[in-house]
């Protein structure tokens, strides 16, 4: 039977083979072969391409080079959202490797935040980070680390290294004993069919009556829309790090398990595949 | 602690006394709803000219005194409703203020968004340097503690707002 801290290895390695291939009008001294690396699934782009970016750069003039951003299938992939994030949301039913293009010209502006150095990935990293923390400890956990913890935490993700990671993180996992969880779960639930970036809401993880709130609570208060009805058929898949979790698990086991690293559960809700 | 944060059905009502307050003198702030669901948020629009010493506004009533109830806003001196008719598209600088509820945090958020009236955003360090002279210190000292880039969740406009350690201060302002 898997312990549950084994769940907590197979999200940190999760990988998603990708094939990153640049943009044609991108001009090119020579030929760019297409570059293929296994990406982490909680990690961020612009933090694990700095090879991608090395490899096409080698084929261009230096003047033809500007700032790197990925696009797929015509949408520009936001660095700020976790990679397997993206992936679940826009790529989930396509087959394998993911197809990525690479482009150094014409940044899109409107829909993506520049990245000018690693420490705009760290800012934004942490910043989610405290930001769950408000919700589940109301700051208390990260506000009473010091800050070569803070560091620790980044320095774990930047470098994929586990142990480092959850030797810290493990902190603001914990709640009070006679508490049955964290005040509120930090989520965020994602669909490309709507307007909003986003939902995200106060939500506990107990019922007044004790009793565990599960995904399936989850969803029927903040987006039933996510849900089949009664006698309907399923219309999505509701997807965290690549699978469909059962709707009855307890939402705190899962925000304990399946968070990203940024202690948020990112899920994504995309239209059912008809095979 | 619990009395430095307040509910959302709080947030509207202080808002609503807000803008009421911002009507009578003249000063911009509008509430708007966002789509597809309850939730809403206070608004500005503000026009500068690039080198910050002079601003005028642009199709609004004339007199209005632009000062924000903002840190990082910059202090704008308004000499009324003329159009400088010489100033190029790209040297006026537009700037958006949203004030939003944060469940998370409990209080009242300012995101704001500075770009060229075509659309394009201002450069970071731009928008650093336009920073009042007393923040700046400190905001060099950590550029990504003061200011976050921020994606937020009511609709799709690349925002920035303040870091987590000012929030007491947006609260005794905006309230």
């Amino acid at each position: 039977m898997t312990d549950d801290k084994d769940v907590l290895r197979d999200v940190w390695f999760g990988r998603i083979p990708t094939c990153f291939t640049l943009y044609q009008d991108e001009i090119t001294e020579r030929e760019a072969e297409p570059y293929y690396l296994l990406l982490p699934r909680v990690s961020y782009l612009t933090l694990v391409t700095d090879k991608v970016k090395k490899h096409f750069q080698k084929a261009m003039r230096q003047e033809d080079v500007s700032e790197i951003w990925f696009e797929y299938e015509g949408t520009p992939l936001k660095w700020h959202y976790p990679i397997g994030l993206l992936f679940d949301l826009l790529a989930s039913s396509s087959a394998l490797p993911w197809n990525i293009t690479v482009h150094f010209k014409s940044f899109p502006e409107k829909d993506l935040l520049h990245c000018p150095s690693k420490d705009a990935v760290e800012a934004h990293f942490m910043s989610c980070m405290k930001e769950a923390d408000a919700l589940k400890h109301k700051s208390q956990v990260i506000n009473e680390m010091q800050k070569k913890d803070h560091k620790q935490l980044w320095m774990g993700l930047q470098n994929d290294r586990f142990d480092q990671f959850w030797a810290i993180n493990r902190k603001l996992m914990e709640y009070p004993p006679e508490e049955n969880g964290f005040r509120y779960i930090p989520f965020r639930i994602y669909q490309t069919t709507t307007e909003r970036p986003f939902i995200q809401k106060l939500f506990r993880p107990v019922a007044a009556d004790g009793q565990l709130h599960t995904l399936g609570d989850l969803l029927r208060e903040v987006c039933p829309s996510a849900l089949a009805p009664e006698d309907g058929e399923k219309k999505n898949q509701v997807m965290i790090h690549g699978i469909e979790p059962m709707l009855e698990t307890p939402l705190q086991w899962l925000s304990e398990h399946l968070s990203y690293p940024d202690n948020f559960l990112h899920i994504s809700i995309v239209p059912q595949p008809t095979d | 602690m619990e009395d430095e944060f307040f509910g959302e059905k709080s947030f509207q009502h202080y808002c609503a006394e807000f803008i009421k307050h911002s009507q009578q003198i003249g000063d911009g702030w509008e509430w708007r709803t966002a789509k597809e669901c309850s939730d809403g948020y206070m608004c500005k629009t503000q026009f500068q000219i690039k080198n910050g010493t002079t601003a005028s506004h642009l199709g609004t009533p004339a007199s209005v005194h632009a000062c924000l109830p903002t840190e990082e806003d910059l202090e704008l001196a308004v000499d009324g409703s003329e159009v400088m008719e010489s100033t190029t598209a790209s040297e006026v600088i537009k700037y958006e203020y949203h004030v939003l509820y944060s469940c998370s945090y409990q209080v009242p958020v300012l995101y704001f968004r500075a770009s060229f009236l075509d659309g394009r955003p201002l450069a970071l360090k731009d928008i650093w340097e336009g920073v009042h002279e007393c923040y700046k210190t400190r905001l060099l000292q950590g550029p990504w503690d003061t200011i976050t880039q921020q994606n937020c969740q009511l609709h799709h406009i690349m925002a920035e707002h303040r870091g987590a350690s000012c929030w007491s201060e947006s609260i005794s302002e905006l309230c």
